[in-house]
């Protein structure tokens, strides 16, 4: 924003923001910090409903032929499962760790939009609401997260379930195209002087990638979920064949948001890894242009491998190959970012701490979601492999071995700056090592279960077929895997009271986030940070290190490489200015909900509906008039 | 200490009882296993999974191996300084970019020559159609007027091209012994060619989440002889003699002939259900729910509700809707049951 910061006097001010007191001050917040404390916070919450949602379906497994759940409370377990891991829970982790993280490292003072980023926080949260309300209302949805026409459309899904989460995932859409865009605008405009594209840390990098891939991917999904709405509630047929419609039409749409979906879950998780890794070997990134350009590289591929989950359709032998190779190409940015990180910690001096321990899980665990990634790649294998066990033993290496260790990496890692405190290490560790051997145990027999023919989104088995033993270890497992996550939740609550006070940079890093204090002041900087290199903290802590290109190349030190770096920027006398609390995000996004509320039973109840858009539309009217007022009240010439 | 200097020996053997482990667990002849394949479509595919599957567990303990290496040999000691600034190598990045797209380049000529192969309809195949319905199967030999559900019947050493079809939701046909699996769509008609190697009864399931019973929705192939297979064919083209006068009267009242047919029984013309002609052959009932036997049958008339949640036919016959009595589901039992055709049902594989 304009307002951030502006030319007065002689020494720096603080004009000081007016946060209101208690939970008002996280209602009308508009701190980068604060909201990224509340992304995290929620999402963490999703993520544990989550968890119980997959440990219900565990308990049902574990036996063959159980009766623990209903066939259709179980469908509803798995795509509320699904749907809440991707959409309320890792995406919004992503999103947490980013505002809370990429301006911090960037060195700049707030996200470009800081009102618009309230207003994505509170959209995710009610539409995340609003879509486990369906639970009370009629009955969650239950046609699967990817919801194929036609048993999503009305005929053969009758309750309100499937309306739900259309208009709960159009919300949260909303809001992370809104968030994707104040992080591009906020990484491609505010990075401190010196700061250029070659010297951004790798999870801003990451955090840019994903924002774009959100922008291209988000709107297939929405359309795809408006059409649904509409044959659903208002009698078109855009997926069913006998009105003319296309039920294949619904499969591409959606995967082609579906597929780089999976790159928005994982990048971030691969940008923490990056910034962990070597701050804890204490070496520079290993390869820092492959690093972020096979990022760019993956996020590009990623729109042109949709089809590769539509190979058992009946595209045709051609379209499949093509599709097919589209993914192997996938596999070599993939597999250059597994090489970069493992050089990156060869010949370094491990400090061996909770982040890393999970970072390196993260690897560890990802390079056999990627190779089982490349069978199913191959169209032929893809056919014995897909909607089996195979490729729910695949995505969860991807997800959980992937994007989940990343995630608690980034929790360990970043936990001081956020709270001030230190999480115990030990206990981290605790929860590392039976995270990682519980995750083994639940999803790795998944593969032999895939391979033996059991096929996914069964709600029972017979027994007999050989499934029993890996079925009844996969159940023990998860509820080993769930009490490794009750670790750290203890971990988190007694180290908020109890943890050794961190200071300003506890792991010896590199980025700007580790030069101001833990937590930062509500300005971040008191001074805008300069920019030398790809690693500022280090300029200024090691300024007669030496750093060589390559192994035996000439180094050069850092001071020297400095003062060499032709970065001028003249320090102005700044007052900062922080934008003020406001409540119009929060109602505007209640508008919002009232509305979509409005829209989901337009089909059934006309009158109620009525009512609810009027009430709705006039809640976001007076939320947007509201906005307009405080904004201008927040000019700085006011 | 002793890995200093190499990979510790123990890793090494893990890894390797590891593979052996899971190789073994994945070889043993279960009952729906794709490692032992008894069809051309699901044998080429195996014999595409063997080699990639070497080369995928080569990569998997390589990268492994020098990733627990690393931390290992590299882990922080009182005496480290700062390592060496090393920001990368030019170089040795090339070759890593390099080398893993060499290895995908063999992944996908392998998968390119098996896709080749597999997408061959041959002219000269026996067509059958097999429809997926919520949730059973029916399978339609349309040259000789035969209308059948649960059991797919083919003869062993010919190519049978399958026209796949939906009625309602989308579905997926998947024989893992036999063949991968191809999705049944609505208003698309798909089609696989496969051939039986040996005799035997192989378990089908369907692929594709299609709502509350996916789960029950199972099926047999039947493999047998080319002779016997004619002679199933022609028993079966022949309609069974009509049932008495009694059956028949259960049959209207009970309005089960608006949703099923029976060859040989004028007022059975119905559609949705499956058709029910030589029932008593069949080697399971209610979308592979249950066993056929005349029990199960009895459970199955009286309460389909309670054998399979949501199924059609709960929605009119059960307790509290149309309720059949003892006599009218004992005269359906063994009118049922009687129909059957000759031939011997081969071992379940």
């Amino acid at each position: 924003m304009a307002t951030l910061e502006r030319q007065v006097g002689h020494t720096p001010t603080l004009v000081p923001s007016k946060e209101l007191p208690g939970w008002l001050g996280w209602l009308t917040t508009v701190d980068h910090k604060k909201i990224g404390i509340m992304y995290i916070v929620s999402a963490f919450f999703f993520f544990l409903i989550g968890g119980i949602e997959a440990l219900l379906m565990r308990v049902q497994l574990g036996v063959p032929e159980n009766t623990f759940l209903s066939p259709d409370v179980y469908n509803q377990m798995f795509t509320m499962h699904a749907t809440t891991m991707v959409f309320l829970a890792i995406m919004p982790l992503n999103v947490g760790f980013g505002n809370y993280v990429v301006p911090l490292m960037i060195g700049a003072r707030d996200m470009a939009f800081p009102r618009l980023n309230a207003l994505s926080i509170w959209l995710f949260i009610f539409g995340g609401l609003m879509l486990y309300l369906s639970f009370i209302v009629g009955g969650a949805p239950a046609a699967g997260w990817f919801a194929y026409a036609p048993l999503s459309t009305k005929v053969f899904s009758p309750t309100n379930g499937m309306d739900y989460w259309v208009v709960g995932l159009t919300i949260t859409g909303v809001a992370s195209i809104a968030g994707a865009i104040n992080f591009i605008v906020t990484i491609i405009n505010m990075r401190a002087p010196g700061m250029t594209f070659n010297r951004l840390p790798l999870f801003a990098w990451m955090t840019l990638i994903v924002s774009f891939l959100l922008i291209f991917a988000f709107p297939s999904l929405t359309v795809a979920q408006v059409q649904l709405l509409f044959d659903r509630n208002f009698g078109t047929g855009f997926f069913l064949p006998e009105r003319g419609g296309d039920p294949l039409l619904w499969q591409h749409l959606f995967w082609f948001f579906g597929h780089p979906e999976v790159y928005i879950l994982i990048l971030p998780a691969m940008g923490i890894v990056s910034e962990v890794l070597p701050t804890f070997s204490r070496k520079p990134i290993f390869g820092y242009a492959f690093v972020a350009y096979s990022g760019v590289a993956i996020g590009f591929l990623g729109f042109t491998v949709w089809a590769h989950h539509m190979f058992a359709v009946g595209l045709g032998p051609l379209a499949n190959a093509i599709f097919s190779a589209g993914s192997f190409l996938i596999g070599v940015p993939t597999g250059v970012k597994i090489f970069n990180w493992i050089a990156t910690i060869y010949g370094g001096s491990i400090n061996l701490k909770s982040p890393f321990y999970f970072a390196a899980g993260f690897v560890a665990m990802f390079v056999i979601g990627g190779i089982s990634g490349i069978t199913l790649a191959s169209p032929p294998l893809d056919l014995q492999q897909t909607d089996s066990y195979y490729v729910v033993a695949h995505i969860h290496y991807v997800l959980f071995g992937g994007a989940i260790f990343g995630l608690f990496a980034g929790a360990y890692y970043w936990f001081p700056k956020i709270t001030g405190r230190m999480l115990n290490d030990r206990l981290g560790k605790i929860h590392f090592w039976l995270m990682l051997i519980s995750m083994n145990v639940t999803f790795f027999p998944m593969h032999i279960l895939g391979t033996e023919g059991m096929p996914r989104r069964y709600y029972t088995y017979e027994a007999g077929m050989g499934w029993e033993v890996w079925n009844l270890l996969e159940t023990i497992g998860a509820f080993a895997m769930a009490f490794s996550i009750l670790i750290f939740i203890f971990n988190v609550v007694s180290s908020l009271k109890h943890g050794e006070r961190a200071e300003a940079d506890p792991w010896d890093g590199a980025t700007l986030e580790w030069a101001v204090s833990s937590p930062p002041p509500a300005h971040n900087f008191d001074r805008t940070p300069v920019v030398h290199s790809r690693r500022p903290l280090w300029d200024t802590k090691y300024p007669d290190l030496e750093v060589a290109h390559e192994a035996g190349s000439h180094g050069m030190k850092r001071s020297e490489a400095v003062k060499q770096d032709q970065v001028h920027h003249v320090e102005g006398d700044e007052a900062i200015h922080l934008p003020s609390p406001t409540f119009a995000p929060i109602i505007v996004s209640f508008g919002v909900t009232v509305l979509g509320f409005g829209l989901l039973y337009l089909g059934t109840s006309g009158g109620m509906t009525a009512i609810a858009m009027v009430v709705g539309l006039v809640i976001m009217g007076y939320g947007i008039v509201r906005w307009v007022r405080d904004a201008h009240a927040d000019l700085p010439q006011h | 200490m002793s890995f200093r200097r190499r990979p510790p020996r123990w890793l090494l053997l893990a890894t390797m009882a590891g593979a052996a482990l899971i190789l073994s667990a994945c070889g043993a002849d279960l009952p729906a296993t794709t490692t032992s394949p008894a069809g051309t479509h699901a044998r080429r595919i195996y014999e595409l999974l063997v080699p990639i599957f070497w080369i995928a567990l080569a990569v998997f303990v390589v990268v492994e191996a020098i990733l627990i290496y690393s931390v290992i040999r590299f882990r922080r000691r009182p005496d480290s300084g700062i390592p060496t600034q090393i920001h990368g190598n030019t170089m040795v990045e090339i070759g890593w970019t390099i080398a893993p797209a060499l290895i995908l380049l063999v992944i996908a000529v392998l998968t390119f020559r098996t896709q080749a192969i597999q997408s061959v309809q041959p002219a000269d195949a026996i067509r059958i159609k097999a429809i997926g319905h919520q949730w059973w199967w029916e399978f339609r030999y349309e040259d000789r007027s035969i209308v059948t559900a649960g059991d797919l019947y083919v003869p062993v050493g010919r190519d049978v091209t399958l026209e796949l079809e939906a009625v309602d939701v989308i579905h997926s046909f998947w024989v893992p012994k036999l063949a991968g699996k191809t999705d049944t769509i609505p208003g698309k008609t798909n089609l696989i060619t496969f051939q039986a190697e040996k005799e035997g009864v192989f378990r089908g399931f369907c692929a594709e989440f299609c709502g509350e019973q996916h789960a029950v929705m199972r099926f047999r192939v039947v493999a047998v002889q080319p002779d016997v297979f004619e002679q199933w064919l022609q028993e079966h083209s022949v309609a069974p003699p009509a049932p008495s006068e009694e059956v028949q009267q259960v049959f209207v009242t009970r309005a089960c002939v608006s949703c099923h047919a029976i060859d040989g029984f004028e007022q059975a013309v119905g559609q949705t259900g499956p058709n029910l002609t030589y029932f008593g052959s069949r080697l399971t009932i209610a979308g592979g729910a249950l066993p056929n036997t005349p029990d199960n049958l009895r459970r199955w008339l009286q309460d389909p509700e309670a054998v399979k949640a949501h199924n059609k036919m709960a929605a009119t016959i059960g307790p509290g809707k149309v309720q059949l009595t003892p006599d009218e589901i004992e005269l359906l039992v063994s009118y049922l049951g009687e129909q059957k055709v000759s031939v011997p049902i081969p071992a379940e594989q």
